[in-house]
Protein backbone atom coordinates (compact mmCIF):
# COMPACT_ATOMS: atom_id res chain seq x y z
CA UNK A 1 0.00 0.00 0.00
CA UNK A 2 2.69 2.33 0.99
CA UNK A 3 4.38 1.58 -2.11
CA UNK A 4 1.45 3.02 -4.10
CA UNK A 5 2.38 6.67 -2.90
CA UNK A 6 6.06 6.33 -2.93
CA UNK A 7 5.44 5.25 -7.07
CA UNK A 8 3.54 8.94 -7.03
CA UNK A 9 5.83 10.98 -5.60
CA UNK A 10 3.10 11.04 -2.63
CA UNK A 11 3.70 11.37 1.23
CA UNK A 12 3.07 7.88 2.59
CA UNK A 13 0.51 8.24 5.43
CA UNK A 14 2.14 7.37 8.77
CA UNK A 15 -0.67 4.98 9.58
CA UNK A 16 0.30 2.70 6.63
CA UNK A 17 4.15 3.02 7.22
CA UNK A 18 4.06 1.63 10.93
CA UNK A 19 4.83 -1.90 11.90
CA UNK A 20 3.90 -2.98 15.53
CA UNK A 21 7.34 -3.46 16.59
CA UNK A 22 8.79 0.28 15.41
CA UNK A 23 5.41 1.78 16.86
CA UNK A 24 6.95 2.81 20.00
CA UNK A 25 3.63 4.45 21.14
CA UNK A 26 1.55 1.41 20.95
CA UNK A 27 4.51 -0.49 22.67
CA UNK A 28 4.04 1.82 25.47
CA UNK A 29 0.82 1.78 25.59
CA UNK A 30 0.34 -1.89 25.71
CA UNK A 31 3.48 -2.31 28.40
CA UNK A 32 1.72 0.55 30.89
CA UNK A 33 -1.09 -1.38 30.84
CA UNK A 34 0.30 -4.69 32.17
CA UNK A 35 2.36 -2.96 34.33
CA UNK A 36 -0.38 -0.99 35.77
CA UNK A 37 -2.24 -4.48 36.29
CA UNK A 38 0.43 -6.33 37.93
CA UNK A 39 0.78 -3.63 40.39
CA UNK A 40 -3.06 -3.50 41.21
CA UNK A 41 -2.86 -7.49 41.74
CA UNK A 42 -0.15 -7.45 44.10
CA UNK A 43 -1.90 -3.96 45.89
CA UNK A 44 -4.95 -5.46 46.25
CA UNK A 45 -4.17 -8.83 46.92
CA UNK A 46 -6.70 -10.30 44.28
CA UNK A 47 -6.58 -14.26 44.35
CA UNK A 48 -9.57 -16.05 43.10
CA UNK A 49 -8.94 -19.01 45.37
CA UNK A 50 -9.85 -17.31 48.20
CA UNK A 51 -13.44 -16.68 46.86
CA UNK A 52 -15.54 -19.96 48.58
CA UNK A 53 -17.03 -21.80 46.25
CA UNK A 54 -18.36 -24.37 48.58
CA UNK A 55 -20.00 -22.00 50.78
CA UNK A 56 -21.76 -20.10 47.91
CA UNK A 57 -24.30 -22.79 46.89
CA UNK A 58 -25.70 -23.26 50.62
CA UNK A 59 -26.52 -19.40 50.37
CA UNK A 60 -27.86 -18.77 46.78
CA UNK A 61 -30.11 -22.36 47.77
CA UNK A 62 -31.46 -19.64 50.71
CA UNK A 63 -31.74 -16.77 48.52
CA UNK A 64 -33.53 -18.56 45.94
CA UNK A 65 -36.40 -19.07 48.58
CA UNK A 66 -37.44 -15.60 49.81
CA UNK A 67 -39.68 -15.23 52.98
CA UNK A 68 -43.01 -13.70 52.12
CA UNK A 69 -43.70 -12.98 56.12
CA UNK A 70 -41.33 -10.18 56.00
CA UNK A 71 -43.11 -7.61 54.52
CA UNK A 72 -45.64 -7.21 57.51
CA UNK A 73 -45.60 -6.66 60.70
CA UNK A 74 -42.81 -9.30 62.27
CA UNK A 75 -44.85 -9.04 66.58
CA UNK A 76 -47.69 -7.01 67.81
CA UNK A 77 -45.66 -4.16 68.70
CA UNK A 78 -44.95 -3.25 65.10
CA UNK A 79 -47.16 -1.92 62.15
CA UNK A 80 -47.26 -2.53 58.55
CA UNK A 81 -44.62 0.56 58.51
CA UNK A 82 -41.99 -1.49 60.13
CA UNK A 83 -42.02 -4.57 57.50
CA UNK A 84 -40.32 -4.90 53.83
CA UNK A 85 -43.11 -3.51 52.39
CA UNK A 86 -44.10 -0.68 54.53
CA UNK A 87 -40.10 -0.01 54.32
CA UNK A 88 -39.78 -0.36 50.65
CA UNK A 89 -43.23 2.45 50.46
CA UNK A 90 -41.00 4.64 53.07
CA UNK A 91 -37.74 4.80 50.77
CA UNK A 92 -39.61 5.58 47.75
CA UNK A 93 -40.97 8.53 49.58
CA UNK A 94 -37.51 9.26 50.93
CA UNK A 95 -36.46 9.82 47.42
CA UNK A 96 -39.34 12.18 46.38
CA UNK A 97 -38.99 14.28 48.95
CA UNK A 98 -35.30 14.81 48.90
CA UNK A 99 -35.96 14.72 44.63
CA UNK A 100 -38.35 18.10 45.83
CA UNK A 101 -36.64 19.74 48.36
CA UNK A 102 -33.41 19.54 45.81
CA UNK A 103 -35.72 20.94 43.10
CA UNK A 104 -36.67 23.50 45.21
CA UNK A 105 -33.25 25.03 46.11
CA UNK A 106 -31.20 24.31 42.36
CA UNK A 107 -34.30 25.61 40.50
CA UNK A 108 -33.75 29.26 40.90
CA UNK A 109 -29.78 28.76 41.30
CA UNK A 110 -29.76 27.37 38.18
CA UNK A 111 -30.53 30.42 36.37
CA UNK A 112 -27.43 32.06 38.03
CA UNK A 113 -25.30 28.92 36.18
CA UNK A 114 -26.71 29.17 32.98
CA UNK A 115 -23.60 30.83 30.80
CA UNK A 116 -25.88 32.59 27.83
CA UNK A 117 -27.50 34.57 31.43
CA UNK A 118 -24.29 35.37 33.35
CA UNK A 119 -21.56 36.45 30.97
CA UNK A 120 -22.46 39.94 30.42
CA UNK A 121 -21.30 41.60 33.23
CA UNK A 122 -18.20 40.94 35.47
CA UNK A 123 -20.08 40.89 38.39
CA UNK A 124 -22.78 38.13 37.33
CA UNK A 125 -20.28 36.00 35.79
CA UNK A 126 -18.48 36.28 38.99
CA UNK A 127 -22.01 34.54 40.54
CA UNK A 128 -22.20 32.34 37.43
CA UNK A 129 -18.12 30.95 38.46
CA UNK A 130 -19.08 30.94 42.13
CA UNK A 131 -22.50 28.72 41.46
CA UNK A 132 -20.82 26.81 39.18
CA UNK A 133 -18.07 25.83 41.85
CA UNK A 134 -20.75 24.88 44.23
CA UNK A 135 -22.73 22.66 42.09
CA UNK A 136 -19.61 20.65 41.44
CA UNK A 137 -18.42 19.99 44.89
CA UNK A 138 -21.86 19.11 45.59
CA UNK A 139 -21.96 16.65 42.76
CA UNK A 140 -18.64 15.27 43.15
CA UNK A 141 -18.94 14.17 46.77
CA UNK A 142 -20.22 10.59 46.41
CA UNK A 143 -24.21 10.29 48.16
CA UNK A 144 -22.41 7.45 50.55
CA UNK A 145 -19.82 9.65 51.60
CA UNK A 146 -22.83 12.53 52.39
CA UNK A 147 -24.86 10.14 54.23
CA UNK A 148 -22.19 8.88 56.52
CA UNK A 149 -20.86 12.98 57.46
CA UNK A 150 -25.15 13.48 57.28
CA UNK A 151 -25.62 10.39 60.36
CA UNK A 152 -22.84 11.62 62.34
CA UNK A 153 -24.36 15.01 62.24
CA UNK A 154 -27.39 14.70 62.70
CA UNK A 155 -27.68 10.99 64.16
CA UNK A 156 -29.11 7.83 61.74
CA UNK A 157 -32.63 8.04 60.65
CA UNK A 158 -34.59 8.88 57.67
CA UNK A 159 -33.91 12.40 58.05
CA UNK A 160 -30.23 12.18 57.66
CA UNK A 161 -30.72 10.25 54.18
CA UNK A 162 -32.96 13.37 53.12
CA UNK A 163 -30.45 15.61 53.47
CA UNK A 164 -27.71 13.95 51.94
CA UNK A 165 -30.08 12.65 48.96
CA UNK A 166 -30.84 16.41 48.76
CA UNK A 167 -27.71 18.19 48.98
CA UNK A 168 -26.01 16.05 46.36
CA UNK A 169 -29.05 16.48 44.43
CA UNK A 170 -29.03 20.06 44.42
CA UNK A 171 -25.42 19.90 42.67
CA UNK A 172 -26.65 17.55 39.87
CA UNK A 173 -29.90 18.60 39.13
CA UNK A 174 -29.11 22.16 39.03
CA UNK A 175 -26.09 21.26 36.46
CA UNK A 176 -28.64 19.73 34.06
CA UNK A 177 -30.89 22.29 34.69
CA UNK A 178 -28.43 25.16 33.63
CA UNK A 179 -27.54 23.09 30.92
CA UNK A 180 -31.18 22.74 29.43
CA UNK A 181 -31.25 27.45 29.80
CA UNK A 182 -27.87 27.26 28.09
CA UNK A 183 -29.46 25.40 25.45
CA UNK A 184 -32.76 27.31 24.17
CA UNK A 185 -32.94 29.01 21.00
CA UNK A 186 -32.68 32.78 20.81
CA UNK A 187 -34.28 33.07 18.06
CA UNK A 188 -37.78 33.32 19.24
CA UNK A 189 -36.42 35.77 21.71
CA UNK A 190 -35.35 38.12 19.36
CA UNK A 191 -38.85 37.56 17.51
CA UNK A 192 -40.35 37.84 20.86
CA UNK A 193 -38.50 41.19 21.35
CA UNK A 194 -39.45 42.51 17.73
CA UNK A 195 -43.02 42.31 18.20
CA UNK A 196 -42.37 44.80 20.93
CA UNK A 197 -43.12 42.73 24.15
CA UNK A 198 -41.28 43.67 27.28
CA UNK A 199 -38.80 41.76 29.40
CA UNK A 200 -41.05 39.88 31.54
CA UNK A 201 -43.04 39.09 28.27
CA UNK A 202 -40.21 37.76 26.27
CA UNK A 203 -39.47 35.22 29.01
CA UNK A 204 -43.03 34.24 29.36
CA UNK A 205 -43.59 33.51 25.99
CA UNK A 206 -40.00 32.78 24.37
CA UNK A 207 -38.58 31.63 27.26
CA UNK A 208 -40.35 29.46 29.79
CA UNK A 209 -42.17 27.25 27.12
CA UNK A 210 -38.29 25.77 25.63
CA UNK A 211 -37.45 25.41 29.49
CA UNK A 212 -40.81 23.30 31.21
CA UNK A 213 -39.92 20.05 29.19
CA UNK A 214 -36.47 19.63 29.17
CA UNK A 215 -36.82 20.57 32.94
CA UNK A 216 -40.10 18.23 34.01
CA UNK A 217 -37.73 15.01 31.96
CA UNK A 218 -34.48 15.96 33.84
CA UNK A 219 -36.86 16.23 37.37
CA UNK A 220 -38.09 12.42 36.43
CA UNK A 221 -35.15 11.34 35.63
CA UNK A 222 -33.31 12.54 39.03
CA UNK A 223 -36.43 11.17 40.60
CA UNK A 224 -35.67 7.60 39.47
CA UNK A 225 -32.27 7.43 40.06
CA UNK A 226 -32.72 8.78 43.50
CA UNK A 227 -35.85 6.04 44.48
CA UNK A 228 -32.52 3.74 43.38
CA UNK A 229 -30.40 5.27 45.30
CA UNK A 230 -31.97 5.84 47.99
CA UNK A 231 -32.35 2.01 49.47
CA UNK A 232 -28.47 1.46 49.80
CA UNK A 233 -28.48 4.76 51.96
CA UNK A 234 -30.04 2.47 55.07
CA UNK A 235 -26.56 1.02 54.73
CA UNK A 236 -24.67 3.89 55.97
CA UNK A 237 -26.90 5.09 58.53
CA UNK A 238 -29.63 6.95 56.25
CA UNK A 239 -33.04 5.00 57.52
CA UNK A 240 -35.51 3.44 55.19
CA UNK A 241 -35.30 -0.16 53.64
CA UNK A 242 -31.21 -0.69 53.46
CA UNK A 243 -31.38 -0.77 57.19
CA UNK A 244 -33.65 -3.74 57.58
CA UNK A 245 -31.39 -5.46 54.34
CA UNK A 246 -28.15 -4.90 56.55
CA UNK A 247 -29.63 -6.32 59.49
CA UNK A 248 -30.99 -9.43 57.74
CA UNK A 249 -27.43 -9.73 56.17
CA UNK A 250 -25.66 -9.48 59.58
CA UNK A 251 -28.17 -12.11 61.12
CA UNK A 252 -27.39 -14.25 58.32
CA UNK A 253 -31.05 -14.01 56.90
CA UNK A 254 -30.53 -15.16 53.69
CA UNK A 255 -34.27 -15.81 53.07
CA UNK A 256 -35.80 -12.46 54.27
CA UNK A 257 -32.24 -10.76 52.96
CA UNK A 258 -34.02 -12.08 49.40
CA UNK A 259 -37.33 -11.13 49.73
CA UNK A 260 -35.83 -7.21 50.31
CA UNK A 261 -33.64 -7.66 47.28
CA UNK A 262 -36.31 -8.87 45.17
CA UNK A 263 -38.87 -6.11 46.65
CA UNK A 264 -36.06 -3.12 45.47
CA UNK A 265 -35.06 -4.44 41.87
CA UNK A 266 -38.73 -4.74 41.49
CA UNK A 267 -39.55 -1.34 42.71
CA UNK A 268 -36.08 0.28 40.52
CA UNK A 269 -37.60 -1.70 37.67
CA UNK A 270 -40.94 -0.27 37.80
CA UNK A 271 -39.41 3.28 38.31
CA UNK A 272 -37.24 3.05 35.71
CA UNK A 273 -40.20 2.23 33.19
CA UNK A 274 -42.54 4.87 34.47
CA UNK A 275 -39.60 7.40 34.28
CA UNK A 276 -38.80 6.31 30.73
CA UNK A 277 -42.34 6.05 29.51
CA UNK A 278 -43.05 9.59 31.01
CA UNK A 279 -39.61 11.13 29.51
CA UNK A 280 -40.51 9.84 26.20
CA UNK A 281 -43.66 11.48 25.83
CA UNK A 282 -42.00 14.59 26.72
CA UNK A 283 -39.55 14.55 23.95
CA UNK B 1 -41.68 57.45 5.91
CA UNK B 2 -38.41 55.66 7.11
CA UNK B 3 -35.34 57.98 6.99
CA UNK B 4 -32.01 56.02 8.32
CA UNK B 5 -28.84 58.73 8.09
CA UNK B 6 -25.33 57.98 8.95
CA UNK B 7 -25.99 54.41 10.47
CA UNK B 8 -22.73 52.85 11.31
CA UNK B 9 -22.65 50.10 13.38
CA UNK B 10 -19.45 48.51 14.81
CA UNK B 11 -19.82 45.39 16.38
CA UNK B 12 -17.16 44.32 19.96
CA UNK B 13 -14.92 42.17 17.74
CA UNK B 14 -14.11 44.91 15.77
CA UNK B 15 -16.52 44.36 12.67
CA UNK B 16 -18.20 47.04 10.83
CA UNK B 17 -21.24 45.67 9.97
CA UNK B 18 -22.78 48.98 8.72
CA UNK B 19 -20.37 52.12 7.68
CA UNK B 20 -22.33 55.16 6.80
CA UNK B 21 -25.40 53.85 5.57
CA UNK B 22 -28.26 56.51 4.82
CA UNK B 23 -31.40 55.51 2.94
CA UNK B 24 -34.82 56.96 2.86
CA UNK B 25 -38.06 54.42 2.42
CA UNK B 26 -41.19 55.97 1.11
CA UNK B 27 -44.47 55.01 2.08
CA UNK B 28 -45.77 51.26 0.13
CA UNK B 29 -42.05 50.77 -1.23
CA UNK B 30 -41.38 47.05 -1.63
CA UNK B 31 -37.36 47.46 -0.80
CA UNK B 32 -35.24 44.82 -1.40
CA UNK B 33 -31.90 44.48 0.48
CA UNK B 34 -29.08 42.29 -1.60
CA UNK B 35 -25.34 41.64 -0.72
CA UNK B 36 -23.04 38.98 -0.44
CA UNK B 37 -23.29 36.82 3.35
CA UNK B 38 -22.03 39.29 6.11
CA UNK B 39 -22.23 42.96 4.29
CA UNK B 40 -24.92 44.14 6.57
CA UNK B 41 -28.20 43.19 5.21
CA UNK B 42 -29.55 41.16 8.86
CA UNK B 43 -27.98 44.09 11.00
CA UNK B 44 -29.50 47.23 8.66
CA UNK B 45 -32.57 45.48 9.21
CA UNK B 46 -31.95 45.14 13.38
CA UNK B 47 -30.83 48.34 13.69
CA UNK B 48 -34.31 49.71 12.02
CA UNK B 49 -36.25 48.23 14.82
CA UNK B 50 -33.07 47.93 17.39
CA UNK B 51 -32.88 44.32 17.71
CA UNK B 52 -28.95 45.70 17.42
CA UNK B 53 -28.51 48.86 18.98
CA UNK B 54 -26.35 50.88 16.13
CA UNK B 55 -23.28 52.57 17.15
CA UNK B 56 -23.70 56.03 15.85
CA UNK B 57 -26.61 57.51 12.92
CA UNK B 58 -30.10 57.67 13.17
CA UNK B 59 -33.38 56.17 12.08
CA UNK B 60 -36.32 58.08 11.88
CA UNK B 61 -39.69 56.02 11.37
CA UNK B 62 -42.84 58.42 10.61
CA UNK B 63 -41.39 60.87 12.90
CA UNK B 64 -40.48 59.41 15.99
CA UNK B 65 -37.07 58.81 16.69
CA UNK B 66 -36.29 54.85 16.96
CA UNK B 67 -32.48 55.91 18.07
CA UNK B 68 -33.11 57.80 21.12
CA UNK B 69 -36.45 55.87 22.51
CA UNK B 70 -36.25 54.27 25.22
CA UNK B 71 -38.04 51.10 26.84
CA UNK B 72 -41.41 51.90 26.97
CA UNK B 73 -41.47 54.43 23.69
CA UNK B 74 -39.36 51.78 21.73
CA UNK B 75 -41.81 49.09 22.26
CA UNK B 76 -44.69 51.14 21.24
CA UNK B 77 -42.67 51.88 17.93
CA UNK B 78 -41.30 48.17 17.53
CA UNK B 79 -44.94 47.03 17.84
CA UNK B 80 -45.63 49.04 14.40
CA UNK B 81 -43.14 46.81 12.58
CA UNK B 82 -43.44 43.13 12.19
CA UNK B 83 -40.56 41.02 11.32
CA UNK B 84 -40.19 37.64 9.82
CA UNK B 85 -36.60 35.87 10.19
CA UNK B 86 -34.64 33.43 7.97
CA UNK B 87 -35.41 30.41 10.77
CA UNK B 88 -38.96 31.98 11.31
CA UNK B 89 -38.20 31.96 15.06
CA UNK B 90 -41.21 30.29 16.21
CA UNK B 91 -42.05 28.81 19.90
CA UNK B 92 -41.71 25.38 18.70
CA UNK B 93 -43.17 24.15 21.33
CA UNK B 94 -46.36 25.69 21.94
CA UNK B 95 -49.33 25.85 19.45
CA UNK B 96 -49.40 27.71 16.32
CA UNK B 97 -52.33 29.67 18.11
CA UNK B 98 -49.87 30.92 20.30
CA UNK B 99 -47.46 31.68 18.16
CA UNK B 100 -50.00 34.34 16.43
CA UNK B 101 -51.11 35.64 19.62
CA UNK B 102 -47.89 36.43 20.70
CA UNK B 103 -47.78 39.24 18.02
CA UNK B 104 -50.53 41.18 20.26
CA UNK B 105 -47.86 40.71 23.45
CA UNK B 106 -46.80 44.92 22.56
CA UNK B 107 -50.09 45.83 22.58
CA UNK B 108 -51.13 43.73 25.67
CA UNK B 109 -49.72 44.23 29.70
CA UNK B 110 -47.86 42.06 31.37
CA UNK B 111 -50.39 40.64 33.61
CA UNK B 112 -52.63 39.84 31.25
CA UNK B 113 -49.86 37.79 29.46
CA UNK B 114 -48.96 35.87 32.58
CA UNK B 115 -52.78 34.95 32.75
CA UNK B 116 -52.94 33.53 29.52
CA UNK B 117 -56.09 35.31 28.74
CA UNK B 118 -56.80 36.91 25.25
CA UNK B 119 -59.40 39.01 24.57
CA UNK B 120 -62.19 38.74 21.85
CA UNK B 121 -60.52 41.02 19.76
CA UNK B 122 -57.06 39.66 19.53
CA UNK B 123 -58.71 35.85 18.78
CA UNK B 124 -60.81 36.62 16.05
CA UNK B 125 -57.67 38.57 14.62
CA UNK B 126 -55.60 35.52 14.99
CA UNK B 127 -58.37 33.39 13.10
CA UNK B 128 -58.51 36.00 10.62
CA UNK B 129 -54.64 36.16 9.98
CA UNK B 130 -54.17 32.47 9.81
CA UNK B 131 -56.90 32.22 7.15
CA UNK B 132 -55.28 34.94 5.12
CA UNK B 133 -52.17 32.69 5.20
CA UNK B 134 -53.89 29.87 4.59
CA UNK B 135 -53.09 27.66 7.81
CA UNK B 136 -56.43 27.86 9.93
CA UNK B 137 -56.46 23.85 9.65
CA UNK B 138 -52.75 24.32 11.48
CA UNK B 139 -54.16 26.18 14.22
CA UNK B 140 -53.71 24.21 16.91
CA UNK B 141 -51.09 21.87 16.00
CA UNK B 142 -47.42 22.19 17.55
CA UNK B 143 -45.51 25.08 15.22
CA UNK B 144 -42.71 22.28 15.21
CA UNK B 145 -44.84 19.71 13.26
CA UNK B 146 -45.33 22.17 10.61
CA UNK B 147 -43.70 22.30 7.21
CA UNK B 148 -40.47 25.46 6.49
CA UNK B 149 -43.37 27.13 4.37
CA UNK B 150 -45.93 27.24 6.56
CA UNK B 151 -43.61 27.89 9.67
CA UNK B 152 -42.86 30.82 7.45
CA UNK B 153 -46.42 31.76 6.75
CA UNK B 154 -46.63 31.91 10.45
CA UNK B 155 -44.39 34.13 10.72
CA UNK B 156 -46.14 36.15 8.88
CA UNK B 157 -49.23 35.79 10.63
CA UNK B 158 -47.57 36.64 14.14
CA UNK B 159 -46.57 40.09 12.12
CA UNK B 160 -49.46 40.99 10.64
CA UNK B 161 -51.11 40.46 14.57
CA UNK B 162 -49.31 43.47 15.16
CA UNK B 163 -50.82 45.59 12.57
CA UNK B 164 -47.42 46.72 11.26
CA UNK B 165 -47.23 49.56 8.63
CA UNK B 166 -43.41 48.51 7.93
CA UNK B 167 -42.31 44.55 7.62
CA UNK B 168 -39.02 43.65 7.95
CA UNK B 169 -37.93 40.36 6.00
CA UNK B 170 -34.85 39.02 6.59
CA UNK B 171 -34.23 36.15 4.38
CA UNK B 172 -37.43 35.04 4.84
CA UNK B 173 -37.37 32.42 2.00
CA UNK B 174 -33.45 31.35 2.31
CA UNK B 175 -34.89 28.21 4.34
CA UNK B 176 -37.64 27.23 1.64
CA UNK B 177 -37.32 25.66 -1.52
CA UNK B 178 -37.58 27.75 -5.18
CA UNK B 179 -41.98 26.72 -5.21
CA UNK B 180 -42.58 28.15 -1.84
CA UNK B 181 -40.35 30.71 -1.54
CA UNK B 182 -42.50 32.45 -4.37
CA UNK B 183 -46.15 31.52 -1.94
CA UNK B 184 -44.39 33.26 0.80
CA UNK B 185 -43.02 36.15 -1.46
CA UNK B 186 -46.39 36.22 -2.78
CA UNK B 187 -47.68 36.96 0.35
CA UNK B 188 -45.25 40.02 1.15
CA UNK B 189 -46.49 41.33 -2.21
CA UNK B 190 -49.91 40.55 -0.84
CA UNK B 191 -49.85 42.41 2.02
CA UNK B 192 -47.38 45.09 0.13
CA UNK B 193 -50.06 45.62 -2.43
CA UNK B 194 -53.45 45.53 -0.53
CA UNK B 195 -52.64 46.40 3.00
CA UNK B 196 -50.14 49.31 2.40
CA UNK B 197 -47.29 47.95 4.28
CA UNK B 198 -44.12 49.03 3.41
CA UNK B 199 -41.78 46.16 2.90
CA UNK B 200 -38.22 45.95 3.73
CA UNK B 201 -36.97 42.32 2.68
CA UNK B 202 -33.25 41.27 2.44
CA UNK B 203 -32.89 38.14 -0.37
CA UNK B 204 -30.25 35.75 -1.98
CA UNK B 205 -31.48 36.10 -5.21
CA UNK B 206 -31.62 38.66 -7.78
CA UNK B 207 -34.34 37.14 -9.73
CA UNK B 208 -36.55 37.03 -6.44
CA UNK B 209 -35.45 41.05 -6.02
CA UNK B 210 -36.39 41.90 -9.42
CA UNK B 211 -39.63 40.04 -9.57
CA UNK B 212 -41.23 41.03 -6.08
CA UNK B 213 -38.74 44.53 -5.34
CA UNK B 214 -40.00 48.05 -6.47
CA UNK B 215 -36.87 49.24 -5.76
CA UNK B 216 -33.30 47.23 -4.69
CA UNK B 217 -30.52 48.62 -2.45
CA UNK B 218 -27.23 46.45 -2.90
CA UNK B 219 -24.43 46.80 0.16
CA UNK B 220 -21.22 45.32 0.19
CA UNK B 221 -19.17 45.54 3.57
CA UNK B 222 -21.83 47.82 5.15
CA UNK B 223 -21.72 50.40 2.65
CA UNK B 224 -24.71 51.07 -0.44
CA UNK B 225 -23.23 50.34 -3.54
CA UNK B 226 -26.81 50.76 -5.71
CA UNK B 227 -29.95 51.92 -4.67
CA UNK B 228 -32.37 51.88 -7.71
CA UNK B 229 -34.69 50.18 -9.70
CA UNK B 230 -34.60 46.43 -10.33
CA UNK B 231 -34.17 46.78 -13.58
CA UNK B 232 -31.14 48.80 -13.45
CA UNK B 233 -29.16 45.85 -12.11
CA UNK B 234 -27.57 45.15 -15.36
CA UNK B 235 -23.77 42.71 -15.54
CA UNK B 236 -21.73 45.58 -14.51
CA UNK B 237 -23.57 46.35 -11.66
CA UNK B 238 -24.10 43.25 -10.61
CA UNK B 239 -20.31 42.17 -10.66
CA UNK B 240 -19.59 45.99 -8.25
CA UNK B 241 -22.01 43.96 -5.96
CA UNK B 242 -21.20 40.54 -5.95
CA UNK B 243 -17.66 40.58 -6.63
CA UNK B 244 -16.02 39.79 -9.83
CA UNK B 245 -16.10 35.93 -9.69
CA UNK B 246 -19.66 35.83 -8.84
CA UNK B 247 -22.00 34.76 -11.90
CA UNK B 248 -25.80 34.73 -11.42
CA UNK B 249 -27.84 32.08 -10.78
CA UNK B 250 -31.96 31.76 -11.31
CA UNK B 251 -34.14 30.92 -8.70
CA UNK B 252 -36.72 28.43 -10.63
CA UNK B 253 -40.11 30.44 -11.90
CA UNK B 254 -42.87 31.37 -10.72
CA UNK B 255 -45.02 28.29 -9.67
CA UNK B 256 -48.64 29.94 -10.28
Amino acid sequence: MADYFRARGLAVPPELDRHWYTDWRRLITVSTALVVLGIGFQLTDFDPRHLQFDYAPKILAQLARPDVSVCGPQNEYETWLDGACGLMVVTIFLGIVATLIAVVIALPLSFLAARNLMTGHPVTAAIYTLVRFVFTVMRSIDVLIVVILAAVIFGIGTAAGIMALAFHNVGVIGKLYSEAIEGIETGPIEAITATGANRLQVIWTAVVPQLVNPFISFTIYRLDTNVRLAPILGYVGGGGIGVMLFQNIQLLNYRATSFIILLIIATVAVMDFLSAQVRKRLA
Amino acid sequence: MLVIQHLTKVYPNGTHALDDVSLDVASGEFVVLIGLSGSGKSTLLRCINRLVEPTSGSVVFDGQDVTAAGGGELRRIRRQMGMIFQQFNLVKRTSVFSNVLAGRLGYRTTVATFSGHASRDDVQLAFENLQRVGILDKTYQRADALSGGQQQRVGIARALMQKPRLMLADEPVASLDPATSHSVMKYLEEINKKDDITVICSLHFLSLARRYGTRVVALNAGRVVFDGAPAEIDERRFKEIYGEDAVEVEIGPVAS
